[in-house]
């Protein structure tokens, strides 16, 4: 019987065969397994004979399996080339096209399955009320610690403001809740973080609660109960039917009326659910967060992120506050996206000539038609591009975080620039090489002349478009009589080289045009 | 002109392996030290300059042997005139793959 390490071994040569032969064309792929397959058992009683594998031999049978791939793609090339005799489509505008709306579907099947990704998008365009503002006590280092005592809140609210015209409050704790499951009629306790907030929280925040029904608010005897969007997802499976039902939190029953998105707008407190309540059911004792709503006033003096407050009390030492600024402290993705691609559009001329090199050796130029397909391929280019680009930076800055953090919007920031940038580079560069005609790439290079000799004679590259419209001549050194690419226009006395019937020799030709 | 096609020193290999009768991909492999991706490729561009030829052996053969049947290659009279062209561009070719008449001399 064989050890189990030599059924395995088997088992991996057999898979990179069988992988292989998936990219061998169909109607050799029968023989081509069949082939491989002997030669796999003669390599294996030459390399690792029965009860003498050794880790070499198991070695070398593998390098040998890991060749059929390139036999399989010489089959699928010469395949290739028999299906398409003119090559046409290599190099085309269609191509290129066709290989940026695949990275631009990949990536945003990236963006779809990355759940950092997903919630940023959910959330945008973020619809919190501008001018708001999280009070923390100035003597925590920790934003997210919980320091605002009910009282202070209820003295603010109660008291005429000049820079604020609305306050929230909500305090989180774990609490026990309890849900009934009306299939089975069984009950089932878990342990949530509750946040008991004011009931005005969300209408200050102006933020959309999903699935409010108009029944649910109508029956205001039960305290409101909002589930996060993690939650909602966790213990209802993403339900959209669960505004209405009722649970117990702690000793009170209370009514799920709808979901609120995660995070990102910076609230602190890594909350489950949100049971609302008035202001004189909160309980006095504890510390939690307030929010407040800036006035006119209030937003002129709100001229950081961080502010500091402080609050004069008429017969108490006075509270030295810090105002942090919520929604502004991370921007969004997508003016991010825009700033980036105004920047990387700045600084493109520094990195590239913008010049599309469209001059030409003789009068001939190519008609408006082929001018538009021209400038319409460039735009289509940038387009893909630029859409690439968003989904991308996307995907690399929210790949390990599920929060707005301010290191994400770093990583999209400098990955969006850099991106667009060297794209955008690439994009001119592309362009350049484009044939005016046809808009296939010139190919096969020739260096012409000598670069010792640059001021006796022309020293540059030739490229030659494949479908025989044009011949470009990139100068080596940039001279004031030859300082940009120019476009030669090929006449009819060059078409017996690109004529299909004398494949054959055009192709001898160019590589002896390659090699001169 | 006539039009002979020159060889890389790869395929000259390969063709000279066949005539010393190594007939098979494993064997040619073995003998000059050339990896499968490199073998087969070449013998599939050989075959299809006509200067090789394959044929499965026969399935009683293999049966007898219990093995799988193997795909064997011969030099096809093309690919016999392009060896002797190519052992004159490389001279060691016979050297290093020497074959079965050379090595009784």
């Amino acid at each position: 019987m064989k050890p189990p390490a030599e059924w395995i071994h088997r088992i991996l040569d057999l898979s990179l065969l069988r992988c292989a032969s998936l990219v061998v064309p169909g109607k050799q792929r029968s023989e081509w397994w069949r082939e491989w397959h002997a030669e796999l058992w003669h390599v294996r009683q030459a390399c690792a004979p029965e009860g003498s594998a050794s880790w070499m031999g198991e070695r070398e049978i593998t390098a040998f399996c890991l060749g059929a791939f390139r036999d399989a793609l010489c089959l699928r090339g010469d395949f290739g080339k028999r299906t398409r005799p003119a090559a046409v489509f290599q190099g085309s505008a269609a191509q290129c096209v066709l290989a940026l709306a695949a990275a631009l579907v990949a990536s945003y099947a990236v963006a779809l399955l990355l759940p950092g990704v997903r919630a940023e998008r959910s959330l945008s365009p973020r619809q919190v009320s501008p001018g708001l503002v999280l009070i923390q006590n100035a003597g925590y280092s920790d934003d997210d610690l919980p320091t605002i005592s009910p009282a202070q809140y209820r003295v603010w609210k109660g008291r005429k403001q000049q820079y604020f015209d609305g306050f929230a409050f909500y305090r989180v704790a774990q609490e026990s809740v309890e849900r009934e499951f009306a299939s089975s009629g069984s009950r089932e306790q878990e342990s949530w973080e509750i946040a008991r907030a004011s009931s005005n929280l969300f209408v200050l925040l102006g933020l959309p609660v999903k699935f409010r029904s108009p029944e649910a608010k109508a029956d205001s005897s039960l305290p409101e109960l909002i589930l996060s969007e993690k939650t909602w997802k966790r213990e209802f499976g993403a339900d959209p039917n669960v505004s209405g039902m009722e649970m117990n939190v702690g000793q009170r029953r209370a009514r799920i009326v709808g979901i609120v998105p995660d995070d990102s707008r910076g609230l602190p407190g890594n909350v489950d659910a949100w049971l609302l309540q008035p202001d004189s059911a909160i309980v006095s004792s504890g510390v939690g967060y307030a929010v407040a709503h800036l006035t006119a006033l209030g937003e002129s003096e709100m001229w950081r992120p961080r502010v500091p407050i402080t609050v004069y009390n008429s017969d108490e030492p006075e509270d030295d506050l810090l105002g942090i600024s919520l929604g502004e402290g991370t921007p969004e993705p997508w003016p991010v996206f825009l700033f980036t691609v105004l920047l990387a559009f700045l600084a493109l001329p520094a990195v590239t000539s913008v010049s599309l090199g469209e001059y030409s050796v003789c009068s001939q130029r190519p008609s408006w038609s082929k001018k538009l397909c021209s400038w319409g391929f460039l735009i289509a280019k940038i387009a893909l591009l630029l859409a690439i680009v968003n989904f991308v930076s996307l995907d690399l800055a929210y790949a390990r975080t599920t929060l707005a953090s301010t290191q994400a919007v770093y990583i999209q920031l400098v990955s969006s620039f850099s991106l667009c940038l060297f794209g955008l580079r690439w994009v001119f560069k592309d362009q350049r090489q484009r044939c005016p005609v046809c808009l296939r790439r010139v190919e096969h290079p020739a260096q012409v002349g000598l670069a010792s000799r640059t001021f006796l004679a022309w020293n540059g590259t030739e490229l030659v478009c494949m479908g025989g419209h044009t011949l470009l001549h990139v100068p080596g050194l940039p001279t004031s009589w030859f300082s940009t690419q120019r476009w030669l226009y090929l006449d009819t006395s060059w078409e017996f080289l690109f004529a299909p019937s004398v494949a054959g020799p055009r192709n001898e030709l160019l590589s002896g045009w390659s090699a001169h | 002109m006539a039009t002979e096609p020159k060889l890389s020193h790869t395929a000259a290999m390969i063709l000279q392996a066949l005539d010393a009768g190594f007939v098979y991909g494993f064997s040619i492999m073995e003998m000059t030290g050339l990896p499968s991706g490199t073998v087969y490729p070449a013998m599939r561009r050989l075959e299809g300059e006509q200067l090789i030829r394959s044929q499965w052996e026969r399935q009683s053969v293999a049966d007898a042997e219990q093995r799988p049947p193997r795909k064997y290659y011969k030099l096809t009279p093309a690919g016999r005139e392009t060896l002797q062209a190519s052992r004159k561009r490389y001279p060691l070719l016979e050297r290093l793959i020497p074959t079965e008449e050379e090595k009784s001399v």
